[in-house]
């Protein structure tokens, strides 16, 4: 193992801490844009932030130490799957760790912390927020480890890096039925587990319709940018990780050079900008579904996954 | 055609087959369901067109046009003729299963079809018959179709997906059953259809709609 | 001569094809007739010829065995009861309005299809072709069973033509696989499907694949035969059609789906054994008869019993064929010729006490024998035949079933099915004799007779009676289908 790639896996999280907030501003900017509205610029969230963390600490009363340190478990999972999934290189030094199962319970760990800071509050709100948030997770995580288990078939692994190295040694089997069945369900649960349209609207705080919103409501000040820093991560690094598995020419190998690093850093910084406009774009034509559909589209996605398991298995080309 | 070219085409060919009855299940607007009827002919008469195409043979390619003009154009066009004339029944109203359940019964039926065809599989590894499983799971799936669904032309769909599902399995495991019986069998399907098409006029006309469920007159 | 068995196809061919021209006449009608007696004529010039083995014709299109024989002689003998009752009940229904010229010119039509379609289903060699004529007959008989075009008979269509077509796709898959299985033992592709070359290869198809193409065809061919679990269609499709196609679906179409089921299990049974189809015909007979006897128990609609009569009888000749000795074999082709004669009998007697009383409630029937002595006679002695009172055939058929039973160690199952049809015997005769016997309520309507339903009636008496008299040269005929098809002694 290189310096270079502890570089790499330390410049990645940096990245991450600091581009989140710019993809999230990027992504309401396309939308005000194509809304024809002027929008609040590619770095207001940043200002959001800054303003937010400024503030006083208020924290509610009643609430125990589950509402104080949850902001900080999310905002951290997140962190570490951005540690150890090969976003800019392969063979970070976490490698060993960066397998499909590890990353999936890191994703979950983060969500139950604010479902139960949700239940924390006591308030209607909270818990209502905390109970549809946890009925789309129960879909979504098997999900992901259905679609991921699908990409997995080809590399003979689990571990994120082979998957990405076997795609990249293979070119052809992005376009194979497992793998555009896996990326479908793959978008589909993205979108779930950050909380866009159509399964939830992160710019509404209507009290029929929030999901996300309505869990985190009590929270305010630097815990609130916390929070939204965390969302804004977890977009960030999920989008990454959908990029890295179809598309992962450009991210540099198990032992690079300081060029390759940067080659990587600029790929990935282009590959999820242009995720990020697609899905804003989408999201300006589509209204959000209601909720009781939601499991609809959600066990939809978990078919496609299904199937994307299966057609990879069984449809393999023998060996013979 | 390479074989590698060819055992991906016939693997995707398989697989949209497939992924075009696992919409069926999910969307229920009756035009677009239609739609996707003709879509999964398309891709029924892509497997002996490939097959045709990789064995320099003719007679699959020819076979392969004519179910295209069959499934993918004929009877989509006269089912679609018996849902445009009634508006109000644009949309299979309350099936007898939830979509989310159906959905996730077509993951189980798709399960079940990979362990029904292990024996058809253990006799001959080609790659047209390890696509197998695929056919067998639109069977399956189109016989839950049959019985979750309450529209007339929701049942017809589901039985032309039933026949798509088996003509399939005979492409892939055998290249066709010999010609008399593929023509018979198709005359026979186009007459179904056609008797099918018929008397759901005749019921419209005699019940002023062709929701299943108002067929309760005759029973034990 | 072998072209003899082209016969049975091109007779009601040609009767279609003068009706589908000239429409409803009596001309039709009285072709129509001469057509299923031909069928008839062919089958019993068939006989001495089969005894040796299968008769081939057209290339090997064509087959003729003993059993294919059986077939052609009740196909023969009910269709000629029904086309000719045809003529008297359709000029009614004429009279009576409820049905016009177009309707009855696809009627004139239809029936002869209807018959030469089940005719290639017996004759044909090539299983493929065997599924295609049995799927035939449902598109054909779809229109005579919404023939009256009320709402009940469209229902009862629509749910015919979708079990009955669901069914038979899953025939169609298991041949699809037989096919297949067949290709791998060597089989040219253009004969794989060929029975003859079927029974040659048995030994070397693939065991699992054949088990479950085996499956398939069970239920498929099971489901036109009315046997669970697609039995749901018959009592609905028996009710609502004319009474000839009734008698004719009843006492010829059933049995002709399970002569299909028959043939595949001759070759099935070479390549796994006879344990797998016993066990399953096992199943479905027993279900088909229990269902079957506990609707009778409760059935209010006399239509609907002798539905219900026909899948009980269906039941028990599943459960002979699961058998499978020579003794149940044959036993089960004499029992398909009386049930089909008998069936004729009361179908025509319920038609025309259908129309006499535009009811088929069995509450609303009361005093027939004394109302009109040949009707009431029909029925009855139907009813006899087909619960098995002497001297009636049915009689001799389940006596020497319940031998086989007993002789095959299914001891256990005879009983099951004694209790069965001890029980459908009671509901039998209790709702009948409230039919026939006692007084006529004083407003009741008078019971029309057509002369050629008349004609038919009688012959169909003399017929039952004849056959249980003394099954004659019949007997050989059945010991050598059940040779044929390689029952064991």
């Amino acid at each position: 193992m290189s310096a270079l790639s502890i570089v790499a896996a330390v410049l990645q999280v940096v990245v991450v801490l600091v581009g989140a907030p710019f993809v999230v501003g990027g992504m309401r900017q396309v939308r005000a844009r194509l809304e024809g509205r002027a929008g609040g610029g590619v770095g207001q969230p940043w200002r959001d932030l800054r303003k937010q963390l400024r503030k006083q600490q208020v924290t509610p009363r009643g609430t125990t130490l589950v509402f104080a340190v949850a902001p900080a478990i999310a905002a951290g999972t997140t962190l570490l799957i951005a540690a150890i999934l090969p976003i800019f290189a392969l063979g970070s030094p976490l490698d060993s760790v960066a397998d499909l199962f590890g990353v999936v319970g890191l994703l979950f760990l983060g969500t139950v912390a604010l479902t139960l800071a949700g239940l924390d509050t006591g308030t209607a709100f909270g818990g209502m927020g905390s109970s549809r948030e946890i009925t789309i997770a129960a879909l979504v995580e098997p999900t992901i480890l259905l679609a991921v288990f699908a990409l997995s078939i080809p590399g003979q692994s689990a571990n994120l890096s082979a998957i990405v190295s076997a795609t990249l040694d293979n070119p052809g089997q992005v376009f194979s039925l497992g793998s555009v069945l896996a990326f479908v369900a793959l978008v589909i649960v993205i979108i779930a587990e950050t909380g866009r349209l159509p399964v939830d609207n992160p710019s509404t705080h209507l009290e029929l319709t929030m999901i996300h919103e309505a869990m985190v409501l009590e929270y305010a000040g630097p815990k609130l940018a916390l929070v939204e820093w965390a969302s804004g991560m977890r977009l960030t690094v999920l989008l990454a990780l959908l990029a890295n598995l179809f598309l992962p020419w450009g991210i540099a190998g198990a032992d690079p050079s300081l060029l390759a690093v940067l080659i990587g850093v600029v790929a990935i910084a282009v590959k999820v900008s242009v995720l990020a406009g697609l899905l804003a774009a989408g999201e300006v034509f589509i209204a959000k579904l209601r909720y009781f559909r939601v499991p609809e589209l959600l066990s939809g996605s978990f078919l496609l996954a299904l199937l994307a398991v299966t057609a990879s298995y069984f449809l393999a080309t023998p060996t013979r | 055609m390479s074989l590698a070219t060819y055992t991906g085409v016939l693997d995707l060919t398989a697989g949209a087959f497939l992924l075009a009855a696992v919409l069926i299940v999910w969307r229920r607007e009756l035009r677009s369901i239609v739609h996707l009827l003709a879509w999964q002919g398309v891709a029924l008469a892509a497997i002996p067109l490939t097959e045709g195409l990789y064995e320099g043979n003719p007679g699959p390619v020819i076979v392969g046009l004519v179910v295209l003009v069959l499934r993918a154009g004929v009877l989509p066009v006269l089912l679609l003729r018996a849902v445009g004339t009634a508006d109000a029944e644009r949309r299979e109203s309350t099936p007898l299963v939830n979509t989310t359940s159906s959905l996730l019964i077509t993951a189980a039926l798709t399960m079940l079809a990979y362990a029904v065809t292990r024996p058809i599989i253990a006799l001959d590894q080609a790659a047209a018959t390890r696509a197998v499983p695929a056919a067998f799971a639109v069977i399956l799936i189109a016989l839950f179709v049959m019985v979750s669904r309450r529209r007339a032309l929701s049942q017809a769909v589901g039985f032309l997906m039933l026949d798509n599902g088996i003509t399939a399995t005979a492409f892939l495991i055998t290249g066709g059953v010999p010609l008399i019986v593929e023509l018979g069998a198709s005359m026979d399907v186009l007459f179904a259809v056609f008797v099918l098409g018929l008397l759901t006029g005749h019921m419209r006309r005699a019940f002023g709609g062709t929701d299943l469920d108002q067929l309760r007159e005759l029973r034990d | 001569m072998s072209y003899l068995l082209l016969v049975p196809i091109l007779a009601p061919l040609v009767a279609a094809g003068l009706a589908a021209l000239l429409g409803w006449r009596r001309l039709t009608a009285y072709v129509t007739l001469a057509a299923a007696f031909a069928v008839l004529l062919s089958g019993a010039i068939l006989v001495h010829r089969v005894e040796s083995g299968a008769v081939f014709a057209v290339g090997h299109l064509l087959r003729a065995d003993s059993l294919t024989v059986t077939m052609l002689l009740v196909m023969g003998t009910v269709g000629t009861l029904a086309t000719w009752a045809s003529v008297g009940y359709i000029d009614a229904e004429l009279r009576d309005g409820h049905t016009d010229r177009a309707g009855a010119h696809l009627y004139a039509v239809l029936l002869p299809l209807f018959l030469a379609a089940m005719a290639l289903a017996v004759v044909a060699n090539n299983i493929g072709v065997m599924w295609v004529a049995i799927e035939a007959t449902t598109v054909a008989t779809a229109f005579l069973v919404g023939h009256r075009r009320t709402r009940a008979a469209f229902e009862a269509a629509w749910k015919y033509v979708v079990i009955c077509s669901v069914g038979i796709a899953l025939a169609l898959l298991g041949t699809v696989l037989l096919y297949f299985v067949s290709l791998h033992a060597g089989a040219s592709s253009a004969h794989a499907l060929d029975i003859d070359t079927l029974l040659n290869n048995a030994a070397q198809l693939d065991p699992d694949v054949t088990r479950l193409a085996a499956g398939l065809l069970l239920l498929g061919y099971g489901a036109k035969a009315g046997l669970v679990p697609f039995h749901t269609w018959l009592a609905d499709a028996h009710s609502q059609a004319p009474a000839p196609v009734s008698a004719l679906m009843s006492g010829v179409l059933l049995s002709v789906a399970f002569a299909s089921l028959l043939r595949v299990k001759s070759v099935v049974d070479l390549t796994l054994g006879t344990g797998f189809l016993r066990a399953g015909l096992l199943v479905v007979g027993l279900l088909t008869v229990l269902i079957a006897a506990s609707l009778l128990v409760v059935q209010t609609d006399f239509k609907r019993m002798l539905a219900y009569s026909s899948m009980e009888n269906m039941g028990l000749v599943a459960i002979a064929a699961a058998a499978g000795t020579k003794l149940a074999i044959a036993a089960l082709l004499l029992h398909v010729l009386a049930h089909g004669i008998g069936k004729s009998l009361v179908f025509l007697a319920a038609g025309q006490l259908q129309a006499a009383h535009d009811s088929t409630a069995i509450s609303a029937v009361t005093g027939v024998l004394t109302r009109s002595r040949l009707v009431g006679v029909a029925f009855a002695v139907g009813l006899a035949v087909l619960i098995g009172l002497p001297p009636f055939a049915m009689f001799a058929s389940e006596l020497s079933i319940a031998r086989a039973l007993a002789g095959a160690n299914l001891g256990w199952v005879l009983g099951a099915t004694l209790l069965l049809l001890t029980i459908a015997f009671a509901s039998l005769v209790r709702n009948g004799s409230r039919m026939l016997l006692g007084p006529p309520q004083p407003d009741a309507p008078t019971i029309a007779l057509p002369g050629t339903v008349a004609a038919a009636m009688v012959t169909g008496i003399i017929l039952s009676l004849a056959l249980g008299l003394s099954a004659g040269p019949l007997t050989a005929l059945f010991q050598s289908a059940a040779t044929q098809l390689g029952a064991s002694s």
